[in-house]
């Protein structure tokens, strides 16, 4: 009940999204700051698919990743802070969508897996940033969400269900990671809520959840 | 039982109605791709490409229209497996479905025509 109390709108711990409304968004090579390796990979192709649910138009990321490679950009760390208007010129993207991987670990009983992610939206236009979340998820990747599961029951089984029989479960837990933690941020312009979720619940800008 | 079976179906169709917020259907794409970029075989290329066609020719999302980047994507990987025409047309495809998408697409296209 506190909790409800202290909730804050998404125009109001997002301000800047609704002035600039960016439409298209560049997925950055994640920084991966964790001693697992392959984490920046497995994460990477995760976060383009909920972005696109989210109503805005995302560059392939492997298209545009060929392009980072040949312009050395594949290191998101010279970028994070820098001037994003190249982004702008060669894409068009209105915005940066940069990802720091905090901690990637694996419970051996269970089979569950936390992932520590930051999420940082920058305009490529004044540099801003425009959307800013942090998640420490623990997602279970021997269940299935099987439903209701509350005010984020619908996204996560939605991403459920796009998980297919084939992925690694390190692809599903950091694509339900992104679902999650992105879950109150404001919808694009192919949003069923497109300019019309200013006053529907942010969420903490830290959030440690368990998703099953 | 009439009330109870009707009230069965309304749940269910409203229980239908939850999952249904998708804005697209992305079937086994994103897996299929992962796989291809990681292995790169022509075994993995193939479902890949099977997963694209799905995605382009059988929409049940909201919106009802190819996702943002897979008409591109698609048209792309046709174009480096020598179908390009057939790529360029996709390519092109994704510019009319989101002309946001223009700098860069028309960009590609323009490699590879070159």
């Amino acid at each position: 009940m506190s909790s409800c109390a202290e909730q804050v709108t998404r125009l109001a711990q997002y301000p800047k999204m609704y002035e600039e409304k960016p439409l298209t968004i560049a997925v950055m090579p994640p920084i991966n700051q964790t001693n697992f390796v392959e984490a920046k990979d497995y994460f990477y192709t995760t976060l383009y698919a909920p972005l696109c649910e989210k109503g805005y138009y995302v560059y392939s990321p492997m298209m545009t990743m060929e392009m980072f490679q040949s312009e050395s950009a594949y290191d998101a760390e010279q970028f994070i802070e820098a001037d994003l208007s190249q982004f702008r010129n060669v894409l068009g993207a209105d915005a940066a969508m940069f990802t720091i991987i905090k901690s990637w670990k694996r419970n051996k009983i269970g089979g569950k897996l936390t992932a520590g992610v930051e999420y940082i939206l920058r305009s490529t236009k004044t540099g801003e940033t425009l959307y800013k979340r942090e998640g420490l998820i623990s997602v279970d990747t021997s269940v299935n969400s099987g439903g209701g599961g509350g005010l984020f029951g619908a996204l996560v089984d939605m991403a459920a269900t796009a998980i297919a029989t084939a992925a690694t479960d390190k692809v599903v837990a950091g694509r339900r990671c992104t679902v999650f933690v992105l879950s109150d941020m404001p919808e694009g312009k192919y949003g069923t809520k497109y300019d019309q979720d200013q006053n529907l619940p942010a969420g903490k800008s830290y959030v440690k959840a368990t998703v099953k | 039982m009439k009330k109870f079976i009707i009230s069965a179906v309304c749940v269910m169709a409203m229980a239908s109605c939850q999952t249904q917020q998708s804005l697209y259907s992305w079937y086994d794409s994103e897996d299929a791709i992962y796989t291809y970029t990681k292995r790169g075989t022509e075994e993995t290329l193939a479902k890949a490409m099977a997963q694209y066609e799905k995605v382009i020719s059988k929409q049940k999302g909201l919106r009802k229209v190819v996702p943002p980047g897979v008409n591109a994507e698609y048209g792309y990987l046709l174009c480096k497996a020598g179908k390009k025409e057939e790529g360029l047309t996709l390519l092109r495809a994704e510019i009319k479905a989101y002309p946001e998408s223009e700098k860069f697409i028309s960009r590609i296209i323009n490699q590879l025509e070159k």
